[in-house]
């Protein structure tokens, strides 16, 4: 290499899931010699089985290759991201550390709703995008026409699309010399004190907290006491380092490079990504700005399936695990909570739906647990009126921590911007299913010939009931959608309460729109009556808001238990079907002397559309 | 599977190797001592069909190898087995089921009862002294006037006849292959043999049958020469092919109200003619209810051969192996392979007296069970009677005084609700 001085290149690639992202990711890398044809094979961003499994990249991390670009030494500085936005924040704390973006786009699928979500996270943190068509190889693949697209719906002009084949590997040398030349250096270093922002963070078994930081001002070196400046914690810098993309230990790491930092951190609890990092003998006077801790927008409650005979065990399993999770996933919550339906468990909170899918399944899988999962809330907010008459705001997990709707001002719900991109002939179909759905139609976009964009707002309540799958079926699986939370806003939401044979079930109360109330609260109660055996008298079901009820059903009293036959002489046979009988009455709830059996926890979901 | 390992002598023909013996090994050194009386009764059941029927979950074959003779042989070692348990004194019920006995050859059948005069006392049941029994079941297309002859002649009393119908529809769908006038030819034969009993098996909520045609087959049945008939209502046992049918939705089952009116016509045209129910499904003249269904009902002992028997005395309760093979091919010295052995255990045995009990229009005796249940654990007879009053309370049980005795009870209502009671004593006793 040349003499001349190291120019620094710090990007982030974002894209629609399975465009090509950790592909292209790979082929880049494989340029720059980093890696081996063998390595190549894998996808070496990407970390846990799980995320692989379902092509998505949950963790960011950064790796640093070495590249000469017209006899200039570059260090080109990737910074990964999530695919998906239910890891929105992940996303802009990643994009944080750079300078510039590639959005990937198929180019046989086109610009879908996730692109346009990201890309809105790009130029919400004023990045350079490159836009990039791959696939040109495949025989479906219409570059000229999905650089329209490009150009019509992210306003990108369509000839600065770069067009490649992360398979073939055409078009990537064009690509590379456009990081180069296209995207910013990093910033000059405002001050001579060390300002190093976390981007990220895992937990690893053998070391411990790893960050993931940009250094923008100042310079860190092994050995240095580093102090976080909002946790205000100091920590003694032990291994600094660079994904090469192999671990690959250095002794300072100076201004605009990106880096790795092992500090004898026990647990995720003592950092917080979005936190500067600076030197405790000489600290900078003001943080980087840019931290907001990660929302948790879905709740669910997880027990453990009282399936074995060892009850309290099965909820110490269950701690554990839930803690092993908690320490690799900052933006997972949990509480312990009991619930008089289900037992000992645990309220979790989640970024999204998909997150809370991916920890049920790691729960389960990695941990073994079988888990009763009940219906999923998003995370309300009432203004309640206290007893002096003063206002109070309080943050509503669970419908059951609802006071009673007399003292209740105003409930406030999360709403998210959605975006679905469709083909043309479904647009009715879907505006009314957005509309059943009390979305609020903002914009319609021209896409291409055959597709449309439409912007939405809709409560994330209405957005996490099957709403894609709808979604999904309406399009013939066309469709594709993306959302991100905009803010709360208080609608005439009310609490729906369930009495089982007049006495109210908590785990089974919901909040939903008043005109929806009685719809839900008819479809529970249907599903309800359902799944209660019948018992030897007749037991109301009804759904009520405050006192007043709303649907009623009811399961008809049984009027004859007995079988016709004792076995002969195998008495045996019969004492343990009894015994058994009521066994399993014992594993369900008992609401006065009603039995419930668990799944009947999980109506709740039901629509009634 | 329960194998109890082997501390005494067995040869084992158990194909894993296993040495395997059988606990009446146990059960024969519990019972030596005389603190519990002689088994007094025999079940031998014979596991051959000449068809499978759909709903029917009793231990049986359609016997394609021709293996009576050898069951026949092995089922004799057996009872010579079992016959010291008897310890010298007579038999007072045996109950042949199955299967279907009468399909048995009638060759063997005098070897089979042959053996069983020789190997137990059946004085008793010979002089037809109260209370003993000694049963058959039939099926109505498998009887001849010369199978009734060896019957009596080996000392039998009494027949069970697999009517379940007279009507040529419920019969296709019970999937039983005898035409409606079979039965009453085959009643008809057994009293012209002189065989003393006789009674029918009926079924009743069979999915197409209606009330009038339930009624139909009740008044067949009690225009019959019969002093006892047993009506059951289907039932929908697990890993049938009539309930892996239901599952598919092939058919629709009969509606709950429409199975408590054909219960409530069985009783009312039973007593109309002159029976008594004695057991939920069980109905009989004076004196004519099965002595040997009540002492498993009573929780008396008894002696099992054969396939699937099951069997209980001082205090243990076995299975023999349900499969014919392993049947044929083990013996400990005549004795059976068994399954799920219940050793003694004197809750159990309470649960199960109240389960049983129950079911019996004479109910259970309650100073004894209370009486049990504290000697048992001081207390427990509370337990008892908080069941019994919350049963009681709803109409379901009564506390029925009977001289200084008194018992419990189900009321006339409460019958039908005699698992739930059942089920709620076990739940407090164990
Ligand atoms: N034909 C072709 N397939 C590609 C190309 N790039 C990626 N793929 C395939 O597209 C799928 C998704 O790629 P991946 O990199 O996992 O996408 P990600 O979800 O965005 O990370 C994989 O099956 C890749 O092999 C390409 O340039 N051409
Ligand atoms: S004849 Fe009786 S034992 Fe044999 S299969 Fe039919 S119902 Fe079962």
């Amino acid at each position: 290499m040349s003499d001349a001085p190291l120019q620094i290149r710090n990007f982030s690639i974002i894209a629609h899931i399975d465009h090509g992202k950790s592909t292209l990711a790979d082929r880049l890398l494989q340029l720059t010699k980093a890696v081996s044809e063998r390595e190549a094979k894998e996808q070496l961003l990407d970390s846990m089985d799980l995320e692989r499994e379902r092509g998505i990249t949950i963790k960011a991390s950064a790796v640093t290759v070495m590249h000469e670009h017209k006899g200039q030494p570059f260090m080109l500085n990737f910074i990964d991201t999530p695919g998906h936005v239910d890891f929105g924040y992940e996303v802009s704390r990643a994009l944080k550390a750079c300078e510039g973006a590639l959005l990937v786009v198929d180019a046989a699928q086109g610009v879908e709703a996730q692109t346009v979500v990201n890309a809105y996270l790009a130029v919400d943190q004023d990045l350079e995008i490159i836009p990039v068509l791959n696939k040109i190889d495949l025989p479906a693949a219409r570059p000229d026409e999905i650089a329209e697209e490009v150009e019509q719906v992210l306003g990108l002009p369509a000839e600065d699309c770069i067009k490649c084949s992360a398979k073939t590997g055409e078009g990537i040398q064009e690509l590379l010399d456009a990081v180069c030349e296209k995207f910013p250096p990093p910033r000059e270093p405002v001050m001579k004190q060390t300002r190093a922002l976390i981007f990220d963070a895992i937990y690893d078994d053998y070391r411990g907290v790893v960050l993931y930081c940009r250094v923008f001002d100042g310079r860190l070196k092994v050995g240095d006491k580093i102090r976080m400046m909002q946790m205000e914690r100091t920590f003694q810098l032990t291994e600094l380092g660079k994904y090469t993309p192999k671990p690959t230990k250095v002794k300072e790491v100076g201004a605009g490079e990106a880096c790795y930092v092992i500090a004898s951190i026990k647990n995720l609890g003592e950092v917080r990504v979005g936190d500067t990092i600076t030197i405790d003998h000489d600290p900078a006077a003001e943080p980087l700005e840019g931290y907001e801790p990660p929302r948790q927008m879905v709740f669910c409650d997880f027990y453990p399936a009282t399936t074995t005979e060892k009850k309290g065990g099965d909820f110490e399993d269950m701690r554990e695990a839930v803690e092993k999770l908690a320490l690799n996933d900052s933006s997972f919550t949990y509480q312990a909570v009991h619930s008089e339906a289900l037992g000992f468990g645990f309220r979790c909170g989640f970024l999204g739906l998909l997150h809370m899918d991916i920890i049920q399944e790691r729960l389960e899988r990695e941990f073994d647990l079988e888990i009763v999962q009940t219906a999923p809330t998003v995370s309300y907010r009432a203004i309640i009126r206290g007893k002096g008459g003063e206002h109070v705001e309080v943050e509503v997990n669970n419908p059951a921590d609802l006071p009673d709707m007399g003292s209740v001002e105003q409930i406030m719900e999360p709403i998210c911007k959605l975006e679905i991109m469709l083909p043309k002939d479904r647009i009715g179909d879907v505006m009314k299913l957005c509309m059943d759905r009390r979305g609020i139609f903002k914009q319609q976009h021209f896409v291409s010939e055959a597709r449309e964009m439409i912007t939405f707002e809709m409560p994330l309540a209405e957005l996490i009931y099957d709403f894609y799958d709808k979604l999904k079926g309406i399009t013939s699986g066309y469709g594709t959608m993306d959302y991100e939370i905009m803010e709360f806003r208080p609608d005439t939401l009310v609490k729906v309460d369930v009495l089982i044979n007049g006495e109210p079930v908590e785990a089974l109360s919901l909040i939903t729109h008043k005109l929806k109330a009685e719809q839900r609260g008819r479809a529970l109660l249907t599903k309800l009556k359902k799944q209660i055996d019948r018992h030897q008298f007749e037991i109301p079901l009804q759904a009520a808001i405050g006192g007043k009820i709303i649907a009623r059903e009811t399961i008809k009293a049984f009027r004859k238990d007995v079988t016709a036959k004792c076995y002969g002489g195998d008495v045996s046979r019969k004492r343990k079907l009894l015994e058994k009988q009521k066994k399993g009455k014992e594993r369900m709830k008992n609401v006065g002397s009603v039995n419930i059996p668990q799944e009947a926890f999980m109506a709740v979901l039901d629509t009634g559309e | 599977m329960h194998v109890i390992k082997p501390s005494v002598r067995g040869q084992s023909l158990d194909p894993q190797g296993v040495e395997t013996v059988s606990p009446l090994r146990h059960v024969q050194s519990a019972a030596h001592g005389d603190a519990e009386g002689p088994v007094r009764s025999l079940y031998v059941h014979i596991p051959f069909c000449s068809h499978k029927c759909h709903y029917c979950d009793f231990y049986s074959i359609v016997d394609t190898q021709d293996r009576q003779e050898a069951f026949v042989t092995r089922l004799m070692a057996e009872l010579s087995a079992l016959a010291p348990l008897a310890k010298g004194s007579p038999l007072r019920t045996i109950f042949v089921g199955g299967g279907t006995p009468s399909l048995l050859r009638v060759d063997l059948w005098t070897r089979l009862l042959t053996s069983l005069s020789e190997q137990f006392d059946l004085s008793e049941i010979q002089l037809q002294a109260p209370e003993t029994e000694f049963t058959v079941e039939c099926n109505p297309e498998s009887v001849t006037p010369e199978l009734f002859d060896r019957l009596v002649a080996g000392g039998v009393t009494r027949v069970s006849m697999g009517a379940q119908s007279f009507h040529e529809d419920t019969l296709k769908r019970l999937e039983r292959l005898h035409t409606p006038g079979a039965v009453s030819e085959a009643i008809e034969a057994a009293r012209a043999a002189g065989i003393g009993h006789r009674s029918v098996d009926l079924i009743y909520a069979v999915p197409g049958q209606t009330t009038p045609m339930w009624r139909n087959d009740l008044e067949t049945a009690l225009s019959l020469p019969i002093d006892h008939v047993s009506a059951y209502n289907l039932t929908y046992e697990p890993n049938t092919a009539m309930t892996a049918r239901l599952a598919r939705a092939e058919f629709t089952p009969t509606a709950e109200e429409i199975e408590i009116e054909m219960f409530e016509l069985a009783r009312d045209l039973t007593t109309a003619a002159g029976f008594e129910r004695y057991e939920v499904s069980n109905y009989a003249r004076v004196g004519a209810a099965s002595r040997h269904n009540l002492a498993y009902w009573r929780q008396d002992q008894w002696l099992a051969a054969g396939p699937s028997a099951s069997g209980h005395a001082a205090g243990y309760r076995w299975k023999n192996t349900p499969r014919l093979d392993s049947y044929l091919g083990f013996s400990d010295e005549g004795l059976s392979m068994v399954h799920d052995v219940e050793t003694p255990d004197a809750r159990r045995a309470l649960a199960e007296r109240l389960m049983t009990g129950m079911r019996l229009a004479e109910g259970v005796e309650a100073d004894r069970a209370r009486a049990d249940a504290d000697a048992i654990c001081p207390g427990l007879s509370d337990e008892l009677d908080r069941v019994a009053a919350e049963h009681a309370a709803s109409g379901r049980l009564t506390e029925r005084r009977d001289g200084t005795a008194s018992r419990w009870v189900l009321t006339d209502s409460g019958v039908l609700f005699a698992d739930g009671v059942a089920s709620d004593f076990i739940a407090a006793v164990l």
